[in-house]
């Protein structure tokens, strides 16, 4: 007898989601036998924008890509502009990057960390957690001016110095995470119930994670040992030491532990920073026009591998700048670790990628009938979609 | 009889401590659950609406009640409107075979031998009836809740059934009333099945659907399980029902193990509230302390160590002498 299978469908909105995407499941009973990611509901146009302004600009552009990661964007295109204009930012600008960067670092974990917890229906856990990641927060606060936009990063380095109030403060607030850090890793690791839904769920084997593709913690919990901090540093990381972590189970739980032990490791990184941050200007001043040619940069945001190329043609404006984040790199792998698995493990183990979804929505349309494949620029898109809209719903144009 | 008897009767099944105490009495106590469950959080919980917000479920049923009630197309329209009212009454009838030491009497307004047959009896009804609501909306995540909500039940209730059977077996009666009173004349059967106690609140966590064991309505997993479609009144008598479920399933825990309505001097409803307020706030304790199983951890669980102490206490029941 052949039994059918049941399709539910994940998305767009769904109360595991925090952003839209769209899964269709097909399965056997409680059994995913097979996801089908569906992309592209928060595409806003980023990089066509990007193209209609000048690198000063677009700066900022880049940090509104993702809130939670900002400080990897900025840093990242920064980092590419630089290169384009054959400058180097002062040391010091270097160690304020470099601090800002594994702040923001906590902080998204410490967030994730909460989210999973949520979605392990582990609710008290997640209030505790982001009460803590509060105090994160406050510390960027003091140094930039913002939570969440920091808006530090600029051409030829950072804007806001680190003095020894807000330095003082920091340890502060450091040493008070390092040890609730602790203390979650303790209940992360002996808690039953926690135990009972991360370990052997959403395994992702060593061999599928380096053939998929995966980035960041994802594929550090599978065992590789691949940290762009590690092997092609940026900002202060080349003097700055620090341990690349991997856990070899290739489970949720391994990319949880990843996490934790990441946040301790950048705990130390800060304080180490501090301690040997050399004295100097914060900033060197940089033409506005950026000569040709192209460049390629990269960096570890919290999610994985975060890529800008950025290609100027000689003027005020980037000609092409194109962005690979992290969370799209990841989802072959994840749906690779989706299969087989029980309903109930599907948002843990989406979770546990860490999935920004708007920050890798591309437009581009395969049309699977008719074997083509175009790109549409945000006013071909809009045209079109008033057109769709004109012919259908009788919407009109304002 | 006289008219005044009747009149009693009337009052004490429709007011005090009958249908309308019931009711508020329930509200009440889910404020009491989600303001611990905040306070274990570290957050404030509901203080808007009246004194510390202990008027909030009160606003929020009124709310639901206000609400668009939506019957999607395809639905088994009787079964999906029916579910909600009887739900509510199956839950309301519960209640009064319970001893609440109103008036200051020994006994519940339906007290008879075999009562406890028909409290046990009704509190699976309720289960069925949630999954009859899940089943005819033909919603995807609605039909999944249904069938978690019953894989769920063929485990709890086997051992919160084998652990009221061990009272039962030790009391040597089938009537909660004197079970109750059984317990006043010597030691509270906390003392004397510790075990029972203790695998009977388990069981109940499941029988709430609250965390460990809320798969069947997990949020995150399947949206709202079984409840996925149901909307304005009808969730409205569903969230009503849900309360006096909880305060019924802690009346029936606060009857079998912490001697119902007495104390010291005879029987007193104060005596009864403040056990079952005991008794909620170790519910939603728990509920805070964990994380959320897996439909088959759960049948683990049950099946692999609930069921087996509950025989173990049964047997225990056995050989305690009288």
């Amino acid at each position: 007898m052949k039994l059918s299978l049941f399709e539910i469908p994940l998305g767009p909105q769904h109360p595991a989601l925090k952003e839209p995407i769209r899964f269709i499941f097909k399965l056997d009973g409680e059994i995913v036998v097979g996801a089908e990611p569906r992309l592209g509901y928060v595409h806003r146009g980023v990089e066509k924008l990007a193209e209609t302004r000048t690198f000063i600009q677009d700066v900022y552009l880049a940090e509104r890509i993702c809130g939670i990661c900002s400080a990897a964007h900025t840093t990242c295109f920064v980092q590419a502009v630089e290169e384009l204009l054959g400058i180097e930012p002062p040391p010091r600008a270097k160690y304020i990057r470099l601090i800002v960067f594994e702040l923001n670092r906590i902080q998204s974990h410490l967030l994730w960390l909460g989210i999973l917890a949520y979605e392990m229906g582990f609710d008290t856990l997640f209030m505790y957690i982001w009460r803590d990641r509060e105090r994160v927060l406050d510390v960027l606060e003091m140094i930039t001016g913002n939570r969440v936009l920091y808006a530090i990063n600029q051409i030829g380095g950072v804007r806001h110095d680190i003095d020894d109030k807000i330095a003082a403060y920091m340890r502060k607030a450091l040493s008070y995470l390092r040890e609730r850090t602790k203390y979650y890793k303790g209940i992360v690791e002996r808690d039953p119930t926690i135990n009972a839904r991360a370990v052997e769920v959403g395994i992702l084997k060593k061999r599928d994670a380096i053939a998929l593709c995966a980035v960041g913690p994802t594929t550090r919990g599978s065992g590789v040992k691949f940290d762009i901090r590690a092997d092609d540093p940026y900002a202060a990381l080349d003097e700055v030491p620090f341990n690349v972590v991997v856990y070899d189970t290739e489970d949720v739980m391994a990319r949880t532990l990843v996490r934790i032990d990441e946040i301790l490791e950048s705990i130390s990184m800060i304080e180490y920073a501090l301690d040997h941050m050399p004295s100097g200007d914060i900033r060197v001043r940089v033409p506005r026009v950026v000569p040709a040619g192209e460049a390629v940069s990269r960096v570890e945001a919290p999610r994985g591998e975060l890529v800008y190329y950025v290609r100027s043609a000689g003027g005020e404006k980037p000609e092409r700048v194109k962005v690979r984040t992290p969370t799209l790199a990841n989802i072959p792998a994840l749906c690779k670790m989706l299969e087989g698995a029980y309903v109930a493990d599907i948002p843990v183990i989406v979770a546990s990628i860490d999935p920004c979804l708007a920050c890798m929505d591309r437009a581009i349309f395969v049309d699977v009938s008719k074997e083509k494949v175009w790109v549409w620029s945000e006013r071909e898109l809009r045209r079109y979609s008033l057109r769709w809209y004109r012919s259908r719903e009788g919407v009109r144009r304002r | 009889m006289s008219v005044l008897e009747y009149l009693m009767v009337l009052v004490k099944t429709l007011i005090y401590p009958g249908v309308i105490f019931v009711i508020i009495l329930s509200l009440i106590y889910e404020w009491v659950d989600r303001k611990v469950y905040a306070r274990m959080q570290n957050r404030i919980g509901p203080f808007y609406v009246g004194p510390s917000g202990f008027l909030q479920p009160f606003a929020d049923f009124l709310k639901l009640l206000s609400k668009e009630d939506i019957v999607p197309p395809h639905v088994d329209y009787h079964v999906f409107t029916l579910s909600p009212i009887i739900t509510l009454y199956l839950v309301l009838l519960a209640m009064f075979l319970i001893p609440t030491g109103a008036w200051n009497e020994p006994y519940a307004i339906l007290a008879f031998e075999g009562d406890y047959i028909l409290a046990l009896a009704l509190t699976t009804f309720i289960t069925i009836f949630s999954f009859f609501a899940g089943w005819s909306s033909v919603n995807r995540f609605g039909v999944i809740g249904a069938m978690r909500a019953l894989y769920q039940m063929i485990s709890y209730e086997i051992s919160m059934f084998l652990c009221a059977a061990a009272v039962a077996l030790d009391t040597r009666t089938l009537c909660l009333s004197r079970m109750a009173e059984v317990q006043a004349s010597g030691l509270w059967y906390i003392l004397l099945h510790p075990l029972g106690f203790v695998v009977f609140i388990l069981s109940m966590q499941a029988e709430l659907d609250k965390v460990p064991f809320d798969t069947p309505e997990a949020k995150t997993e399947i949206v709202g399980g079984w409840l996925t479609e149901i909307s304005g009144k009808k969730l409205a008598f569903f969230r009503l029902a849900s309360d006096i479920k909880l305060f019924f399933c802690a009346s029936l825990a606060t009857t079998l193990y912490l001697a119902g309505p007495w104390g010291p001097l005879g029987p007193n409803i104060l005596w009864f509230l403040a056990k079952v307020t005991f008794v909620i706030i170790l519910v939603t304790t728990l509920r805070a302390a964990f994380a959320r199983f897996r439909i088959d951890q759960v049948l683990a669980v049950f099946w692999k160590y609930a069921i087996p102490l509950s025989l173990v206490q049964v047997l225990i029941a056995l050989f305690i002498p009288h």
